[in-house]
């Protein structure tokens, strides 16, 4: 066989298989934050794993081309900055910081709580892109050469 | 009371890995069962048995609630515990590359 990147051909198969799995159930936990357990924090952390089992299983020169890593770090940056315009809309439209200026809808519905679930959105891809990104950067930390950046 | 201290014990754990190993990845990985469980015992403390989800409903009797308030703390704490682990490695990193090994009775002198 010849000399690939990554783990073998079983672990990339069943990772290849697994991995949408997992974004399907952390945006499921993101989704239903404001209903269920998990939130934003949880779901991000599993959206994270999912990127990081691909890490681990494709390397991280496939990982570095499949990926659009310069989009991903803006995206991960700019992600507070939606949340800040959230909560100044809130001071606007209502009284306080993060006011809750949207609709509530009815009780333990999915479209219910106003914007909470918006704001679900913004802290999991918050969690999910910077925890991400972490382990990204100390992967590509070259022993020989130093820090790249 | 003996959650307590079970949790006590699974402190005393890391608190051994962090004095007797000399492998810095498991020095970090000790620090990381301390920090665990620090956050375990403050959700034991919340928590209350047979207690219901602590969200206020209009029109219903207030049940008896699980203490929302050490799981928003132990919510921060494990952030900032994953934060701490982060810088943890990265220096590890740091000190591999200068002195090529993660044992911590080679890394003695202080070289440029």
């Amino acid at each position: 066989m010849d000399k690939q990147p990554g783990l073998t051909l079983i672990v990339k198969t069943v990772t290849r298989l697994l991995v949408w799995m997992i974004f399907l159930y952390g945006t499921y936990i993101i989704f239903h934050g404001h209903l269920s357990p998990g939130g934003g924090f949880g779901g991000g952390v599993i959206l994270a794993l999912g990127l990081l089992s691909i890490l681990l299983a494709y390397g991280r020169d496939f990982t570095l081309s499949w990926l659009n890593v310069r989009f991903l770090k803006s995206l991960e940056a700019s992600s507070i900055i939606l949340f800040l315009a959230a909560g100044l809309m809130g001071l606007v439209l209502g009284e306080v910081f993060l006011f809750n200026f949207l609709a509530k809808g009815t009780l333990f519905s999915l479209w219910s709580s106003g914007f909470i679930p918006l704001l679900n959105v913004v802290i999991g891809l918050k969690v999910g892109l910077s925890l991400f990104l972490v382990v990204l950067a100390l992967a590509e930390f070259d022993l020989e050469k130093g820090a790249e950046e | 009371m003996i959650l307590y201290a079970l949790c006590f014990a699974l402190f005393l754990v890391g608190l051994y890995g962090l004095m007797t190993k000399r492998d810095l990845i498991k020095i970090i990985l000790a620090l990381g069962v301390m920090g665990y469980a620090v956050n375990l015992m403050f959700v034991l403390i919340g928590y209350r048995a047979r207690a219901a989800y602590p969200i206020l409903e209009p029109g219903k009797p207030v049940p008896a609630m699980v203490d929302p308030l050490p799981q928003a703390l132990v919510l921060t704490s494990i952030v900032i515990e994953l934060g701490v682990t982060a810088l943890l490695v990265a220096l590890a990193l740091r000190l591999f590359q200068k002195y090529k090994t993660f044992d911590i009775t080679q890394i003695r002198r202080l070289r440029g």
